[in-house]
């Protein structure tokens, strides 16, 4: 009797699996299951408003579909909600851009005066080379 | 209805990863549990499938964009009420329900009962049998064939001759009363 007077001011925090809530709204669950749930949904308005609007749907509807359905959706939602992220990411940073450009022309100038103040020594120009002629 | 991979990870912390990262497809997984109670709750008001399904989407949608710009704690009962909030729009856009909007009101049970949370002791459980006492003879009916006697909604309404509704009602209603007067008795103690 005590425990079960404990039941009453415990708060059931049991989130319900799909499976289970499905198998609830067509009869197939055990007597144990059945109260498990009900006492949730006494505890959670979201699950009682959601139990009351699943049987409302007309019989025969294939509510497995429609979860799948909508599931599906959002997956394409949020993988275009990416590609268009990317994209965007990209577009929006031309300072990116810009200091690869700078980077390259002051590697080439770099180069320029290097190669300037340090010719490079051939045959031709060789002090030695001058001397055999 | 197929199995969910991520089962072993919690809707907190799938949340947390996405304040990480800020990546939607945490969400996605969060979200997809929901997909049915959601589908549940929009066809509760709306009252029409393709409606429900369309809702299901927007509500989706809110959340995406709303997640972004600040935190929740309490995903589960922000959901809720988002998914609330949504259908009572469309239906006052309707001019169905003129039922205003107030988020207060719109507070889940887990969110309220958390504060009320009572830890069972042997004084509580006197106090609670006093309570029980006190409710009315229906709600004390309902709550005990229920909580004590573990009986299901059907089977309490086919005793008791009270419509599912009425059943439910008296339950919930009996316990948050049962929950008020615990409350009154141990303030009167201290």
């Amino acid at each position: 009797m005590s425990n079960n007077l404990k039941d009453i001011l415990s708060e059931s925090n049991k989130d319900i699996d799909n499976q289970r809530l499905m198998d609830y709204l067509s009869n197939h669950i055990s007597q144990a299951d059945l109260h498990d749930i009900e006492k949730t949904m006494a505890d959670d308005s979201f699950v009682n408003d959601a139990v009351e609007g699943l049987q409302q749907m007309k019989p025969g509807k294939d509510l497995q579909l429609y979860v799948e359905q909508l599931n599906g959706d959002l997956k394409k939602q949020i993988a275009k909600n990416k590609k268009r992220k990317n994209k965007r990411s990209i577009k929006d940073q031309p300072t990116i851009y810009l200091a690869v450009i700078v980077i390259l022309i002051l590697l080439v100038i770099c180069f320029l005066v290097i190669r300037r103040n340090n010719p490079v020594v051939t045959p031709e120009n060789t002090p030695n080379s001058i001397q055999v002629k | 209805m197929k199995p969910d991979k991520y089962k072993h990870i919690d809707d907190n912390e799938l949340l947390r990863q996405f304040y990480a990262d800020k990546n939607n497809e945490w969400l996605g997984i969060l979200l997809q549990r929901y997909t049915l109670l959601l589908l549940g709750v929009c066809m509760k008001y709306l009252k029409n499938e393709e409606e429900a399904k369309d809702g299901v989407q927007q509500v989706f949608l809110k959340a995406i964009t709303e997640l972004h710009k600040y935190k929740v704690d309490y995903f589960k009962s922000w959901l809720y009420m988002v998914a609330k909030n949504h259908c009572l729009m469309r239906l006052r856009d309707k001019g169905k329900q003129p039922e205003e909007i107030k988020e207060g009101l719109l507070a889940t049970a887990d969110e309220t009962d958390d504060k009320m949370n009572l830890v069972a002791k042997d004084s509580i459980l006197t106090q609670m049998e006093m309570a029980l006492q006190q409710l009315n003879d229906e709600q004390q009916q309902c709550v005990t064939l229920f909580y004590l006697d573990k009986k299901s909604y059907h089977q309490i309404a086919e005793q008791t001759g009270y419509s599912l509704l009425q059943v439910k009602s008296n339950i919930q209603n009996g316990k948050r009363n049962l929950k008020i007067m615990l409350q009154r008795l141990q303030q009167h103690e201290q």
